[in-house]
Parts: C-alpha cells; sequence; structure tokens
C-alpha cells in the first residue's frame, strides 16, 4: 500500500513481541509488517493492550522483537549490540514520551540540548533556535520543569526530540495528559515539522482529532495491522474506531 | 501496625542490610576490643599463676612500686639469707635466684629486641617444684658458658642445642653454648619477652650480683599452710626484706598487667566509639529517607486511621529490630576480629597461653545495649517526622523533603557548634577533664552536620565546578544531583566528616609534634652525635661510654639515665633523668637558671620551667619523691631548666640516681667530638666501639631528629589506621545513599538512557555524584579537624608543642583519598543505576 517511490525511514517485517512464556504469555505483536514514510506523521491506533506501545518501543530501540525485523534508515536494529542501539538512539531517533520526559534538575533549555549534550556534539544554533521558536518556549528556557506546566513539558520534550535532526521521531501518546488546547499546540507544532522542516513522526493516539493531524493511519488490534486510512479526518476515525469496537 | 512493621523491614532488606552492616561493624569493634583484652587477661593470669603455682612463699627486699622499667626495681638481698630461710621450721625447700637484663644477639649480629616486652637473664631454678621454666630440649645449665633460651626466640632466630649464642648484660658481652631450649609452662615464651637462663652462680656474675639474691623462693613442707610459713619467715628476716605468698606475688603481677590492658582497652574503645558515631549518622540518613520515599505509604496508614504515634511507633520498631540484629551479629564479627588479633599477636612473638576466648555476659550485655541505643537515638528524629506525615500527602507526589525551618537549624546548629567548641576550650585549657574534651568533640561534630545542609547547596556548586566544566554532561548532571537534596547530601557526607576531621586533627598534632621535637633537639642538643638504646625501656652498659672517655677524637661523653617516680599516694608514674653535672652542659643546653647543674648534688632535684609552673614548686622547695626500690626520698629543687625534648620535666645527677635506683644502664650517651676533628673520622671510632654493643645506634643531630618523627609517624599510621574503620563505614553510608537515589531516580535513568545515554555515561554521572559528596565530607572534615589541631596545639603548648604545623601534602592526600573514597562508594549504585530497565521508568504506571 506504500507507493515505491516514497522513501522509507523505518519499517518492520512480520514483527511478533510475546510477553511471558508458557499458558501466561502474550502475543503483544502478532507479525506487522510496516513501513513509515519520510516526512509523514503518522499516528498509531487501536484498542487499550492492541499492542500500540509495544511496537513502538521495539520500532525505536527501547525494546527487542521476539521475530520479525525492524529497520531504521537501512539498520537492522536486531544485529546491534547494546552500545550500538544507545548509539542509534542518541543520535538516529527522538522520544516525546506520554509523562516524565524531563530532566528534573535540568532547565528547559538544557533539556532540549540533552541529546547532543550526551554525544558531545554542539547543537546546531540556528536550528535550535528555530525549533525553540516554533515551539514557543523562548521566555521558559532557564526554567526547571517543575516551573512549567504539562503542555510546557510536552512542548519541551518535542523540541528535544526533534532539536538533533533525528531520522524518525517516535511519540507515545503525547497529549495523554493534557487538555485540549495544549494538546492543539503540540500537534501542530509537529504537524509543522514534518510539512516544514520535513521531519518523521510516528505518534500512538487514543484521541481521534489528535490522528486528524496526521498524513496516515495505522489501526491495530490485537498485535495485528488491520486497517489503515490516509489523509484522515476526526469523522473518519472516529467512525472507524466505532467499527474496530474499540 | 506490626504487620505493616515487618513488611517495611522486609521492602528493604538491602538498604537496611546496608545500614545494619554500620552497626555491625561499631558493635563489632566493641566486642572485639572486649574479647580480646579479656582473653589476654585471662592468659596472663593463668600465666602468673602457673609462675608461682609452686612457690608458697617468696622472699625479696620491699619495694614501693614497681615500673615500667625492665631492669628490676628492687635492690638485692645478700645471699646468706638463703640459709637463715632454710632455717626456718617447715620450709621443704628454698633456692635464690636473680633476674636482670639479658639481651640476645642474633646470628646477623643485631640485638634481639621484642616490641615492649623485656629481654630478661634469669638464674634456672632447679627444684622442679619451684621452676616455672620447663625444658622442652637439651637439659638444663649446670656450669659456666652454659645457657638455656626460650622457645619462641630460639625458633625464630635459628639456634638450638649445640648452638653458641652472644648476650649483652651490664656488663661486658659474653658467648655462652645453648644446651638447652625451655618452655615457660604450656607457652612458649613468657608474654613476648626474650629469656636466657644460667645456672644460679653465673646469673649472679653476668647480671651483676655477686653474693647476692633477688628473690628466695620458698616451698613449704606438706601440711603447712603458705601464710603460716610467710609468718615465720618474715620473723627473721631483717628489715628492708619482705615474704610474700605466691598467690599474693601472682595476683600483685596480674593487677599490674590489668592496669596496662585496661589502658589499652579505653584506647581502642575510644576508637569504636568513633565508629559508632559515624554509624549513627548512617543510621539517621538512611532511616530519614526510607521515611521519605515511604511517605505515601505512611500517609495511607494515616488516612485509614493510624494515629502518629502509631507511625511513629513503627518506624521506631523497625529501628529496634534492625539495632537488635545488627548488635547480634556484630557481636559474631567481634569474636572473629578478636581471633583475627590474637593471630596477629602470635606473629609478632606474643605468645600467649592456650586459653579460650573469652567471651563474658558483660560483653555481649555492653554491645547489645550500645548497638540497640544507637540506632534507637539515630532514628528518633526519622520515626517522629515520619508520626506528622499527613494524610493528604498520599495523594501528592512525595520527592522532596520537607524541611526543617532554616532558623531553627541555623539556631540549634550554632548553639552544638559553638557550646562545643566551648566545652573543647574548657576540657583543653581550663583543664575541666578529658571528657568534657569528648563531649565538646561530639557537639562540634552534630552541630557542624545540623549546619551542613545550610552549605552543601554552595559547597556541592563549587566543589563540583570543575566537574561540571571537565567532564561536560555527566559532570554537570553528577553536580546538579549532589545539590538536589542537600539535607541528604550533608548527612552522608557528615559521616565521612568526622573521620576525616579526627585524621586531620591527629596530622596537624604529629605535624606540629615534629617540627617543635625538631626545633627543640636545635635549640638544646649541644652533643655531634647521640647512642641510644635500640627499644625504650631497655638501656645499654655503662661500659660503652667508659671506653669513649679519654678518647683524643671526643671532647666530650656524657651519660643520661632514666627511671620513674611518683609523688606518694599518688598512682601515676612520671619520668626522672639522670645527668652527669660535670659534662652535661656540654653536651645539652639545659638553660639552668636559677641554679646550676655543675653543682647539683645527690639530694636535689633541677625541675624544668614548664613542671614548676603547673605545680607551683618554687628553688628552694622540699620535693617528695617516691621510688620503686628506695621508697620516698625528699629531694630539694636546686634550680629550674628549660625544658629541651631530651631531658623531660625532673633531673636528678648520676650519683642521686645510684641512691635512688637498681638499674645501672645508660639509656642514652652524648658525644661531642673534639674541635677540629673530621665528622668522619669521630663517626668511625664510634661506629667501631659500639660494636661491641648491638643493641645501642649511633645518630647524628639528624639522624636523633629522624629517629623522634619515625616514632610520631608511626603512631599517627596506629591512629590512622584505627580510624579507618570509621572511614569504611562512612563510606558504607555513601553507598546507602546512592543506592537510595539511585532508586528514587529510577525513572530518571531511564529516560536518559532512552535518548542515548550510555551506561558508561550514567555511571559516571553517579560516580561524579559520590565524588562530590565525599568531597564535601573531605572539606568540612578538615576544616574541623584545622580547628581541633590547632586549639590541641595551643593546649599542648606548654607540654613542649611550641609549633603549629600544617602537613599540607598529607591533608592533600587525605581530601584526594576522601574523593577516592567516593569513586569506590559509587561502583555498585552507579552499576545499578546503568541497568535500570528503560521501558519500566518510561512508561506511565
Ligand atoms: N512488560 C510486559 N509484560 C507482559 N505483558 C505486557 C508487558 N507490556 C505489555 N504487555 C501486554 O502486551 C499487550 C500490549 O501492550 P501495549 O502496552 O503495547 O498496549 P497498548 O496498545 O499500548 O495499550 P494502551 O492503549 O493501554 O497503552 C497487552 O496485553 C499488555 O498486557
Ligand atoms: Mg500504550
Amino acid at each position: 500500500m506504500n507507493t515505491t517511490e516514497e522513501k522509507i525511514v523505518a519499517r518492520t517485517e512480520d514483527l511478533v513481541k510475546v510477553y511471558g512464556e508458557g499458558s501466561a504469555s502474550v502475543r503483544a505483536l502478532d507479525g506487522v509488517s510496516l513501513a513509515l514514510g519520510a516526512a509523514e506523521l503518522t499516528a498509531i491506533m487501536g484498542p487499550s493492550g492492541s499492542g500500540k506501545s509495544t511496537l513502538l518501543h521495539c520500532m525505536a530501540g527501547l525494546d527487542r522483537a521476539t521475530s520479525g525485523r525492524v529497520y531504521v534508515g537501512d539498520v537492522d536494529l536486531g544485529s546491534l549490540d547494546e552500545k550500538r542501539l544507545t548509539r542509534l538512539r542518541r543520535d538516529k531517533v527522538g522520544f516525546v514520551f506520554q509523562a516524565y520526559n524531563l530532566v528534573p534538575t535540568l532547565t528547559a533549555a538544557e533539556n532540549i540540548a540533552l541529546p547532543m549534550d550526551i554525544a558531545g556534539r554542539n547543537p546546531d544554533r540556528a536550528w535550535m533556535d528555530g525549533v525553540i521558536e516554533a515551539v514557543g518556549l523562548r521566555d521558559r528556557l532557564r526554567h526547571r520543569p517543575a516551573e512549567l506546566s504539562g503542555g510546557e513539558q510536552q512542548r519541551v520534550a518535542a523540541a528535544r526530540a526533534l532539536v538533533s535532526r533525528p531520522e524518525i521521531t517516535f511519540a507515545d501518546e503525547p497529549t495523554g495528559n493534557l487538555d485540549s488546547r495544549s494538546g492543539a499546540e503540540l500537534l501542530g507544532f509537529m504537524r509543522r515539522s514534518v510539512g516544514e522542516y520535513g521531519q518523521t513522526i510516528a505518534m500512538v493516539t487514543h484521541d481521534p482529532t489528535a490522528a486528524g493531524y496526521a498524513d496516515r493511519v495505522i489501526f491495530l488490534s490485537d498485535g495485528r495491522i488491520v486497517d489503515e486510512m490516509r489523509a484522515p479526518t476526526a469523522e473518519r476515525v472516529l467512525d472507524r474506531m466505532k467499527s474496530l469496537g474499540s | 501496625m506490626w504487620k505493616a512493621t515487618i513488611r517495611g523491614l522486609l521492602a528493604h532488606k538491602l538498604r537496611l542490610a546496608l545500614t545494619a552492616l554500620a552497626v555491625v561493624l561499631g558493635v563489632g569493634f566493641v566486642t572485639g576490643t572486649y574479647v580480646l583484652t579479656d582473653t589476654m587477661n585471662r592468659a596472663f593470669t593463668d600465666l602468673f599463676r602457673d609462675a608461682v603455682a609452686g612457690v608458697d612463699v617468696y622472699v625479696r627486699s620491699h619495694a614501693a612500686f614497681a615500673g615500667p622499667s625492665a631492669e628490676t626495681e628492687r635492690r638485692p638481698i645478700p645471699e646468706r639469707l638463703l640459709e637463715t630461710v632454710r632455717g626456718v621450721e617447715g620450709v621443704r625447700v628454698a633456692e635464690g635466684s636473680v633476674a636482670g637484663y639479658a639481651q640476645l644477639v642474633d646470628r646477623r649480629g643485631k640485638a634481639v629486641a621484642p616490641m615492649g616486652p623485656p629481654t630478661l637473664g634469669v638464674s634456672w631454678t632447679t627444684d622442679r617444684t619451684l621452676a616455672s621454666l620447663t625444658i622442652r630440649a637439651g637439659r638444663a645449665p649446670e656450669r659456666p658458658g652454659e645457657a638455656v633460651l626460650d622457645a619462641v626466640s630460639a625458633r625464630a632466630h635459628g639456634f638450638g642445642v649445640g648452638d653458641s649464642v652472644t648476650v649483652l648484660f651490664q656488663g661486658p658481652t659474653e658467648r655462652f653454648r645453648v644446651v638447652g631450649i625451655a618452655g615457660f609452662g604450656e607457652a612458649d615464651n613468657m608474654g613476648g619477652a626474650t629469656l636466657v637462663a644460667f645456672d644460679l652462680r653465673t646469673a649472679q656474675r653476668v647480671l651483676g650480683r655477686p653474693g647476692a639474691l633477688d628473690t628466695i623462693e620458698v616451698a613449704a613442707d606438706p601440711g603447712v599452710p603458705a601464710a603460716t610459713l610467710r609468718d615465720r619467715i618474715a620473723a627473721v628476716l631483717p628489715p628492708g626484706v619482705e615474704a610474700v605468698t605466691g598467690r599474693a606475688v601472682g595476683s600483685e603481677e596480674a593487677k599490674s598487667l590489668q592496669e596496662a590492658l585496661s589502658f589499652f582497652r579505653t584506647a581502642l574503645l575510644v576508637f569504636a566509639g568513633v565508629a559508632l558515631f559515624v554509624g549513627a549518622f548512617i543510621i539517621f540518613n538512611t532511616f530519614g529517607i526510607l521515611v521519605t520515599q515511604r511517605a505515601r505509604e505512611l500517609a495511607l496508614l494515616r488516612a485509614l486511621g493510624a494515629s502518629r504515634s502509631q507511625v511513629t511507633r513503627s518506624v521506631v520498631a523497625e529501628s529496634a529490630i534492625v539495632g537488635a540484629v545488627a548488635s547480634g551479629a556484630g557481636i559474631g564479627a567481634g569474636v572473629l576480629m578478636a581471633l583475627a588479633l590474637r593471630g596477629l599477636l602470635a606473629a609478632f612473638g606474643i605468645d600467649l597461653p592456650s586459653v579460650g576466648l573469652q567471651i563474658l555476659p558483660r560483653t555481649i550485655v555492653i554491645s547489645l545495649v550500645v548497638g540497640i541505643a544507637v540506632t534507637l537515638a539515630a532514628s528518633v528524629l526519622p520515626a517522629r517526622r515520619a508520626g506528622r506525615v499527613s494524610p493528604i500527602e498520599a495523594l501528592r507526589d512525595a520527592e522532596a523533603d520537607r524541611p526543617t525551618s532554616l532558623r531553627t537549624r541555623s539556631f540549634v546548629g550554632g548553639i552544638g557548634t559553638v557550646g562545643g567548641a566551648a566545652a573543647l576550650g574548657a576540657g583543653l585549657f581550663a583543664g575541666a577533664g578529658i571528657g568534657v574534651v569528648g563531649a565538646g568533640v561530639a557537639a562540634v561534630f552534630l552541630g557542624v552536620a545540623i549546619l551542613a545542609p545550610l552549605v552543601a547547596r554552595p559547597l556541592a556548586r563549587v566543589i563540583g565546578a570543575p566537574f561540571a566544566r571537565l567532564r561536560g554532561l555527566t559532570g554537570r548532571l553528577g553536580r546538579e544531583n549532589a545539590m538536589r537534596n542537600p539535607r541528604r547530601t550533608a548527612a552522608t557526607s557528615s559521616a565521612l566528616m568526622v573521620g576525616l576531621a579526627l585524621v586531620g586533627t591527629f596530622l596537624i598534632l604529629g605535624a606540629s609534634l615534629k617540627v617543635s621535637l625538631g626545633k627543640a633537639i636545635e635549640r638544646s642538643l649541644r652533643a655531634d652525635y647521640v647512642l641510644t638504646a635500640g627499644s625504650h625501656f631497655t638501656g645499654f652498659s655503662p661500659a660503652l661510654a667508659e671506653r669513649l672517655r679519654g678518647r683524643p677524637e671526643i671532647a666530650a661523653v656524657s651519660e643520661i639515665r632514666i627511671g620513674f617516680w611518683r609523688k606518694p599516694g599518688s598512682t601515676s608514674l612520671r619520668m626522672v633523668t639522670a645527668v652527669d653535672p660535670a659534662t652535661v652542659e656540654r653536651v645539652l643546653a639545659l638553660g639552668v637558671r636559677p641554679g646550676n647543674v655543675a653543682g647539683l648534688r645527690p639530694d636535689e632535684v633541677l625541675v624544668s620551667r614548664r613542671a614548676a609552673e603547673r605545680g607551683r614548686i618554687r628553688v628552694g622547695d622540699r620535693l617528695d619523691m617516691e621510688f620503686p626500690a628506695s621508697g620516698t626520698a625528699p629531694l630539694t629543687v636546686a634550680g629550674l631548666f628549660d625544658e629541651g625534648g631530651l631531658v623531660g620535666d625532673y633531673a636528678v645527677s648520676l650519683a642521686a640516681y645510684g641512691r635512688l635506683f637498681t638499674s645501672r644502664l645508660d639509656s642514652m650517651v652524648l658525644v661531642r667530638a673534639a674541635p677540629g676533628r673530621a665528622p668522619g673520622e669521630v663517626r668511625g671510632v664510634l661506629a667501631r666501639e659500639i660494636g661491641a654493643f648491638p643493641s645501642v645506634r649511633l645518630e647524628d643531630q639528624a639522624g636523633m631528629r629522624r629517629q623522634q618523627e619515625g616514632m610520631i609517624d608511626q603512631l599517627l599510621g596506629l591512629v590512622t589506621a584505627l580510624l579507618g574503620l570509621a572511614v569504611v563505614i562512612a563510606l558504607l553510608g555513601i553507598v546507602n545513599t546512592l543506592a537510595l537515589a539511585v532508586f528514587e531516580r529510577r525513572r530518571e535513568f531511564g529516560l536518559l538512557r532512552a535518548v542515548g545515554m550510555s551506561r558508561r555515561q550514567v555511571r559516571a554521572m553517579v560516580r561524579h555524584e559520590s565524588v562530590i559528596i565525599a568531597l564535601i565530607g573531605g572539606v568540612l572534615g578538615l576544616g574541623i579537624g584545622l580547628f581541633f589541631g590547632w586549639a590541641l596545639v595551643a593546649a599542648l603548648g606548654d607540654a613542649g608543642v611550641t609549633e603549629l604545623a600544617l602537613p599540607t601534602a598529607q591533608l592533600a592526600v587525605f581530601l584526594a583519598l576522601a574523593g577516592l573514597a567516593g569513586v569506590l562508594a559509587a561502583v555498585l549504585p552507579a552499576r545499578r543505576a546503568a541497568r535500570v530497565d528503560i521501558l519500566r521508568a518510561v512508561t506511565v504506571d
């Protein structure tokens, strides 16, 4: 279903993830094959427990698959040892989690520069300024996370994910803890960074409105891709979710 | 509530285990000290009992008291008394014996000098019931030229039956053939002393007792009680000679040993106290952190209806259980320590008769009580804080400690610090006693520890600056983490502070002592060379000085002897130095004023200016001095002199010494080269002359200084080693705090790992935090040490510590060691931090 001329940034082949053993085992992913194209915002949806977070973790190199393959660019994550995997996360992948995104002892600005600091690289000043401007945090830079609102914290996290210009950014329910206005601000920013800066983002969400910002929506159920939708709107997504029975 | 307490304990097993270890070590030190000293006590008591087992009555000259010298303090008694005693009704057998200084020379020509115990020569007692020595190999000495050695010396220096051996005496050195090896009852030697036995005639000759005896040992006819026999014998003795039952002699000796051991015990217990004090900081800190981490759980209990006091009690109960378990383990550890130390003593050649380890009920009670009390005391504040957790906090995110109000903290801490310093001052300068000094020291530590959270943040900022600059992100984060919770950082570093403060104090005291001694030697020593005895309480034959006198290369030879005296009625011994009035001023600048040394008469004494000041003694006063052998003698104060380091506070003439003491050994001979002689030439002469006296060491001024400094360094090393345990316990504290912090911050570490921080970087971050905390402890500790050291040196000004010296390099080394300790402490927590489960950390639970 992908158009072949599109550049693929990350993909999975027949991805399986089993938690636990024997009768207590859970098949969280049951043969997921998926390709994420460059400069696209992809939303991943599905009922609770359908394997969305698991998929994201496996694709981002936070967790290892039971079988199947994950590629970021041309790199097969399964072939990487712990050190290389860490380096890949640092250099090629960005993250926004639902909560606990920031290091409490660092200021907003320091949190944004964290991945580059870890790598010992100097941030690209102009790009960083642009990102900060875009998330609207100019006057919050010297604050610590405890002094920021939940929405501001998530925007700092998004800025951090993008500032090192990763090949792909993963976001797991980034707006889950936000009110609709803060959520809209964050989604607007993510949308722009895909449209204007050519970033690639995969985002898990339960919110049809959030999915409406995406280029493409993938529907998961019981660890399998059951459907996908291009150029979604909130209404169509809502309809589809109802039909999936979630 | 009990269920909650037990669950709480089980849930924090590892953390509490580390805390408990601090108590285990401290209590172990206490137990070990008691067990070791009790065991030694018992061993020596048995030894003395065995030694006198077959002797019913001893006859000897009367002595006021026994000094620490190896040389017998009693005057000899005439040999003809033996016949008198044998004639008493009820005496089955009586034998005379002599004992004195005799030092073995090993195969390489070096004098055998045990550290502390004496080197003895004795006569062989032929009657088997009277004898305490038993032949292990060969036979008893029977004629001139024959000797028997104790088994330890024989083994250690490779002497066997048939070998020949050189022995040093007060008189000329002689050679003997070893005809036998002897043991002392079950033991191979007598408490570390070296022993050479000769037949009585030979012993009398070589030990300087021709026609005289030191004691007569008597065994009674069957059915005659020892006391009866004693009284019968006493009736025929001349004045100044006494008869004493064997039992009385045994307990006399045991008692003097007990006194020495009790000093040793007290010293060790002080260090054990320091270790427990440091342990208390760690218990306080751990319980504090646990209470904070469990605030939610405690709040829930409160919300469910638990009262404040119930919550407080549950924490107290927890600490009581930890204290009891840890003290129990500590007792076990202490017994092991005592075993190890006994092994160590054996390795040093002190062979104890095989008695079982003495674990007295008293030891167990004290150890348990101390361990539990310290744990409880340290957990009182955290427990009260636990009680104050409000039910509403169950709903809040509880990371931050609720800080004590700044004002209360500064006030209480300030009072502690200032009050402690005042007590210290009162103890040191106003003579309020050592107990007050100890309390002052503890109060200063507590006061500074209470104030420390106020300065922990800025200190961490400054100390962490190089890390932040040089180590990049991990350094910056490490510093931030150290600054994050000043109270915790402060409590953790305070534990290390105590150890380092004491180490710093002793380093400063030691350095000042060295400089002061050096200055004193420089000021007062006019001699070019000093001949000293290798070990402390022995001397060497005056024959050496005799041979040096009159040599053309040498301008002056002056002998110095030392002895002990006490004020009548007092038990503390003081030193008295004997000098040669005719020559001493050519080798020592005593600065006698008023009065003069040259005219010092045998019934006169010179007193140092500082002792005169302290004791309000004036020239012309009569000083009653009690001596071991000669009893109380009134001496007239003929003048005052400047203390010079080599001569103590009281000086008499050699003639007076001869009248008052039985020993004839020189403890030092000072030599001044003749003018115009090359130093090498004079040194060569001396080196040749002392060839016949292997126990004598030749030093020039610089060597003399080095020797004194070496002694101070040895003592410093010992003290530092004993404080080492406190430092180890403080390290445990850092490990514990870090482990708890890592547990708290596992999400944060997970996040850092998720965004690409390597394990190595995570470890570095924890390590930097640890080093910063340790360095804070180091800086605070050395700061306090500086103050204590200064106070101590100032207080000891009139005890001869005239200069204040700062051993900067050594202090810096210890600060660096503190930092290194931080690195060590971080190893395990850092590993745990690097291993956090990333997914668990970043997903919402
Ligand atoms: N660590 C784990 N151990 C065992 N089972 C797990 C683990 N993590 C997830 N699972 C199971 O795997 C399945 C998929 O979980 P996952 O977290 O991916 O779902 P999700 O789609 O993200 O759900 P939600 O919308 O509630 O976040 C679930 O059934 C879950 O119970
Ligand atoms: Mg999820």
